[in-house]
């Protein structure tokens, strides 16, 4: 069992604890977490690596709510997960997480500015003003504030992962979530990207990123390898 | 609430307008259906406003009795057809007594009517005291005919509204008709003409008709030493449909058994017409609304197989939606939103549809038609069921996909 070496951290907003994940596939169960556990404080910037496979996306699946482990628990801000019901588990992914995956997941028919509100349709309730003021101030952060009307489909890879970054922090999430957010970026990109993450959690964001790219390691506070021995 | 089904709609639509063919397409289905219903209920509402103004034009406590065939016109077997008589009115008024009013009359089609040197072509009618209390109908003015009229057999005589106007006239006033002089004592109420058709009685257009008292016109058969009728009105002081029945069968033996068992008389009983239009309307109704209710299914069946397909193709933005905080009600909510768009814009257009087929129904082929107000809530009402019916396997199947998976997905 691996568990984070420093879990008695101080204020801690998202816990995991031993956690389990099967898949059935055919007959023979597939184990894929075999007791994980882990620890996130406001400013951390949490990197886990592993080989592919290893089960990186699956345990961030689990910890945003996504994904039920078949054992373990998750805690946010001290509530158990599996005592939320799925509105509470929206509302919380809805208000308090923010997340980059490795491709783009962007609404190819919508411009980068109605991408970055579409967070806005599931809350926190604001008005149409204030919803444009603060999207048009993270595309500004993210370095896009004159392609709010481009289309997905015009833009580079690194731009696309911009907004998408966008789109995670425009609700000024309290935990960012990023699967392999330079998956698909060459170096200056990445690093651009890593910059932009560490910003954010020295604000005092918590970042819980999967990479498998070592050279990244330098950017995070606290690692969790997912490899086995 | 509110603010959550702005947001959607909004939402839905930028979805639907993805596809704009396939949403069009499946939204026209929707639209066909309910303009098929609209019509349909138009079509049978026109034929129930007829029946209604047929029972109207026709009295609804009246009897109308006329002799079958042209027998009494002929007289060449009038040894066996008797036609109707003076003598069968007698009998009638007498059996009513004080239950109804029975009036008698002749009637010569095509008499010239002179007025100084203007000559119109009218109806001439020779009547029973009691005809305007049968057929209700008054002066306008002038007087109406009263009892002294037909003792003393002047030539008053009382004038339809449209002859009047044809001839330029007013009462009283001096006219020629058949070769004699009259004068007209009253201008009649305008009442338009008997709803006849369907019905094997013979037309009148009170308006462009002179009323004479029968003595008077020289119009009256005698076969037999019997004055012969063109028909009767019976007008009951009743109003219950089944007294009306009761009473009308009665008169109907009572005449039989006077013309000694033949049964040479037509009696038509408007509230029976009603009845039996209306369970054949009924019927009728029912076939074609369910005709086109199937249409409206099949449109059901389109927005549904267009909302598979979508879902099919949008795996990774509901798990995107629901990564974002969409609960699955919110997801089922979605997609029946986007199905409640495409019903309610093919129910408004089919409602349009629906009104000017009606019309062009009536333009072209002729029948009655009245737009349905009830239907224009039915049609796009039942349109919505449907979209929601059909909407919600698609929806559910939606909101039951699992986020981790849906992501996974490329
Ligand atoms: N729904 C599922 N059913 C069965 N097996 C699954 C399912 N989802 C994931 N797996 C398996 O679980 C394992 C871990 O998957 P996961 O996506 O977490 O890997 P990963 O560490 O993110 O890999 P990568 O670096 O390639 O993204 C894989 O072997 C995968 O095949
Ligand atoms: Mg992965």
């Amino acid at each position: 069992m691996r568990r984070d070496s420093e879990f008695q951290s101080y204020r801690v907003v998202l816990i995991a604890t031993d956690i389990h994940k099967t898949f059935d596939s055919g007959n023979s169960g597939k184990e894929v977490l075999d007791g994980v556990s882990l620890a996130v404080s406001p400013g951390d910037f949490v990197m886990i690596t592993g080989t592919s496979g290893a089960g990186k996306s699956t345990l961030l699946h689990i910890l945003c709510g996504l994904d039920q482990p078949t054992s373990g628990e998750v805690f946010f801000d001290g509530n158990p997960y599996s005592t939320l019901s799925a509105g509470e588990s929206s509302r919380l992914r809805g208000e308090c997480f923010g997340f980059v995956f490795q491709t783009p997941h962007l609404l190819m028919d919508r411009t980068v500015f109605e991408n970055v509100t579409l967070p806005f349709c599931y809350g926190p309730k604001i008005t149409k003003s204030e919803i444009g003021r603060r999207c048009m101030d993270i595309l500004e952060y993210v370095g896009l504030g004159k392609d709010g009307g481009r289309y997905p489909a015009t833009l580079s890879g690194g731009e696309l992962q911009r907004v998408v970054f966008a789109r995670a922090l425009v609700r000024e999430p309290r935990v960012i979530f990023a699967d392999e957010p330079t998956g698909s970026l060459d170096r200056k990109n990445s690093l651009n990207m890593l910059d932009l993450l560490k910003k954010k959690s020295e604000q005092g964001c918590a970042v819980v990123m999967v990479t498998h790219d070592h050279s990244l390691k330098s950017y995070g506070t606290r690692f969790l390898s997912l490899d086995k021995r | 609430m509110l603010y959550i089904l702005k947001v959607d709609v909004a939402d839905a639509w930028k979805c639907l307008v993805r596809q704009p063919l396939r949403s069009f397409l499946s939204s026209l289905g929707i639209a066909i259906g309910v303009a098929a219903i609209v019509a349909m209920l138009s079509i049978s509402e026109g034929a129930k406003r007829r029946v209604v103004m047929t029972i109207d034009s026709l009295g609804m406590s009246t009897l109308r009795i006329e002799p079958l065939g042209t027998s009494a016109a002929d007289g060449a077997n009038s040894g066996k057809l008797t036609g109707i008589t003076q003598d069968d009115l007698e009998l009638v008024s007498t059996w009513l007594g004080g239950r109804g009013s029975a009036a008698g009359y002749v009637k010569q089609e095509g008499v010239e009517i002179g007025l100084k040197t203007r000559i119109q072509v009218a109806t001439v009618v020779g009547i029973t005291p009691l005809w305007q209390l049968a057929e209700d109908i008054y002066r306008e003015a002038g007087r109406n005919l009263v009892q002294a009229d037909f003792d003393n057999q002047e030539n008053n005589c009382l004038m339809g509204n449209e002859l009047a106007v044809r001839l330029g006239t007013r009462p009283p006033v001096q006219i020629r008709y058949g070769g004699r002089a009259a004068t007209v004592v009253g201008l009649l109420h305008q009442k338009g003409r008997l709803l006849t058709e369907g019905t094997g009685l013979s037309a009148l257009d009170f308006d462009n008709s002179l009323f004479c008292p029968v003595a008077t016109v020289p119009y009256t058969r005698v076969v037999g030493g019997r004055e012969l009728l063109d028909g009767m009105v019976v007008t009951l002081n009743i109003v219950k449909e089944q007294q009306i029945l009761s009473l009308a069968g009665q008169v109907n033996q009572l005449l039989i058994t006077n013309h000694r068992g033949v049964r040479d008389i037509n009696l038509v009983v408007p509230v029976k017409l009603l009845r039996d239009a209306k369970e054949k309307q009924r019927i009728f109704s029912v076939i074609m609304v369910t005709i086109a209710g199937l249409s409206l299914i099949v449109g059901g069946i389109g927005i549904m197989n267009m909302m598979l397909a979508n879902i099919a193709e949008q795996t990774r933005e509901i798990g995107l939606r629901m990564v974002l905080g969409a609960s699955r009600a919110r997801i089922v909510g979605f997609y029946l939103l986007g199905a409640m768009v495409l019903t309610l814009s093919g129910s408004f257009f089919g409602v349009l549809s629906g009104i000017v087929l009606s019309y062009l129904i009536q333009f072209f082929v002729g029948w009655d038609v009245a737009i349905s107000l009830p239907g224009l809530v039915v049609a796009p009402g039942t349109a919505i069921l449907v979209g929601l019916l059909f909407g919600s396997h698609p929806a559910f199947t939606a909101a039951s996909l699992q986020p981790a998976e849906a992501l996974r997905q490329v």
